[in-house]
């Protein structure tokens, strides 16, 4: 039987993975986001600058899904996200990998426990994730300190923690908020790149910071945003130069 | 083992041990007003005494004992003394009677064995006489009166107000099971975040308050249990095990097999309920 045509997911199959249109989105009584514009493909990096308070960490619960648009379309990984059904939500959400500003773990467990939980959803036992955990928490450079409870590590650690753990289901969407805040410049610009190579396996990276700098860390789409309105800056450079 | 219950889990486990032991105790304790009640009418239907009307004298109630010796449902037969008279008239009337004023009686009391309902026990009775040459009337406890009816009332009463009880006491293992929820909130949070349904997320929180609620059910049921026997050994000099495994029937179990399952089911239902909405809660932030 021939499936029904849903444009939203003919979106998502020609590599667009989000499209906000005209997208205004808020807390309460005050509207945060206005008339945002927004798209990234398939293997593409966005760098989202601003100010504080400019609209960045509001953008990113957009995209997660926490927040719903209050005008305009919201289109992620295939779905209207103001329409969408709480199941079909939580679908989506499990093919978004997020590091949040301040990221939240169950405390008491390790660091390996937490990272794994997004593969637990998904139904795994832990023989079979047990070997793509270990190479993340490698690849995130965490080593031994997966180990420990997470209220044991320290802040750069929580930090390479919540990436393993975004990274963890092989996300479509990478989502970091202020990445690198509290880390040294050096391992703020490795957090980055190691963001940026997610691009070769297909995800598309959205990464919010105030640190303009960090757009020379990897080939990317610089957006601005500014109460809420946010701008396109200029197209990701050609990878090449970045090699 | 020792230390896994920690803190709030400990004495949440407490809480709903209690309630587990306060629901299986009433139920245990509905089940013996139960036998008591059963007991009591039983002893009322075991019991009557059969009018001699004739022949008429000593005769008449030799020929009616040796004519109830074969008659149905009786297992004894005594003819009422004046002694055994005075005694019961003084019980009735509080006053003592002398037995010498009490004349000579046509009665004789006789003791019946357990029938089917609705079985005409006067009538067989009766029958049975009359072959035997004697004209009697047999005076059974009345079904209206003199108690007639009110331990089958009092047991329904105690039955129910033994579920309405176990229904309160699951309500608040459903409540305090909330607080699990509420202590698991980060682990709702982190796993919306990350993509949880509802029912996953609730699920995870609900399997956890089942589990502690099954343990502590079993725990208070088990408690429950062992006080019950030690008062009935109390109460019953002499009680040995093998008349007590005679005594306890299988509805009595009922209250011991429940509270554990019954305690899990309420706390997972109270958990589920709790974490569903906080799941609702972290998956929207405006």
């Amino acid at each position: 039987m021939a499936r029904p045509y849903n444009p939203d997911l003919e979106l998502f199959e020609r590599g667009v993975f989000v499209r906000l249109t005209g997208v205004d989105a808020g807390y309460g009584p005050a509207t945060v986001l206005v008339g945002v514009d927004f798209e990234i493909r398939s293997g593409e990096v966005a760098i989202i600058t601003g100010p504080a308070a400019a609209g960045k960490t509001t953008l990113t619960h957009l995209l997660r899904l926490a927040l719903t648009p209050r005008d305009g379309r919201a289109v992620i990984l295939g779905v209207d996200t103001a329409r969408a059904t709480s199941s079909v939500r939580a679908r989506v959400k499990r093919r978004i990998g997020y590091v949040g500003e301040n990221p939240v773990f169950i405390e008491h467990w390790s660091a390996y426990d937490n990272i794994a939980m997004p593969l637990k959803l998904t139904g795994m036992k832990p023989a079979e994730y047990a070997h793509d955990v270990r190479e993340l928490v490698d690849f995130v450079g965490l080593g031994g300190a997966s180990d420990l409870a997470v209220e044991k590590l320290s802040g750069a650690e929580r930090r390479r923690a919540a990436l393993a753990r975004a990274l963890a289901a092989k996300p479509n969407l990478i989502l970091a908020d202020d990445p690198t805040a509290g880390m040294s410049p050096g391992d703020g610009r490795r957090i980055v790149r190691l963001l940026g190579e997610m691009r070769r396996v297909g995800a598309a990276v959205v990464i919010a910071t105030q640190d303009e700098t960090l757009a020379d860390c990897a080939p990317m789409d610089r957006w601005r945003i500014e109460r809420g309105r946010l701008t396109r800056v200029a197209e990701e450079a050609a990878a090449e130069a970045f090699e | 083992m020792r230390n896994a219950l920690t803190g709030v889990e400990r004495a949440l486990f407490l809480t709903l041990a209690f309630a587990a032991f306060a629901a299986a105790a009433v139920g245990l304790g509905a089940r013996a007003f139960d036998h008591m009640a059963s007991n009591y009418e039983n002893a009322r239907r075991g019991y009557a005494v059969v009018r001699v009307l004739a022949p008429e004298g000593p005769l008449g109630i030799a020929a009616a004992v040796a004519a109830l010796e074969s008659a149905p449902h009786v297992t004894s037969a005594e003819p009422m003394t004046a002694g055994r008279a005075a005694e019961l008239l003084a019980q009735w009337g509080g006053s003592p009677v002398n037995a010498a004023d009490i004349p000579a009686l046509r009665l004789i009391e006789i003791d019946l064995a357990p029938a089917a309902p609705h079985t005409d026990i006067s009538g067989d009775i009766v029958a049975s006489l009359a072959q035997g040459g004697v004209t009697a009337q047999v005076i059974e406890a009345p079904d209206n009166a003199s108690g007639g009816g009110l331990a089958a009332r009092a047991r329904t009463i105690a039955l129910w107000a033994s579920i309405g009880f176990a229904l309160v006491m699951a309500v608040i293992i459903s409540l305090g099971a909330r607080g699990l929820a509420a202590r698991r909130r980060e682990l709702v949070t982190v796993m919306t975040d990350l993509g949880a349904t509802r029912g996953q997320a609730a699920g995870r929180i609900a399997d956890e308050a089942a589990i502690l609620g099954l343990y502590a059910g079993l725990a208070g049921a088990a408690l429950a249990a062992v006080i019950a026997i030690a008062l009935l050994f109390v109460a019953m000099p002499g009680l040995s095990v093998e008349s007590l495994r005679r005594m306890i029937l299988p509805a009595d179990l009922a209250p011991i097999l429940a509270a554990p399952f019954v305690a899990a089911i309420a706390a997972g239902a109270g958990a589920r309920a709790a974490a569903g909405y906080f799941h609702g809660q972290a998956a929207r932030l405006g």
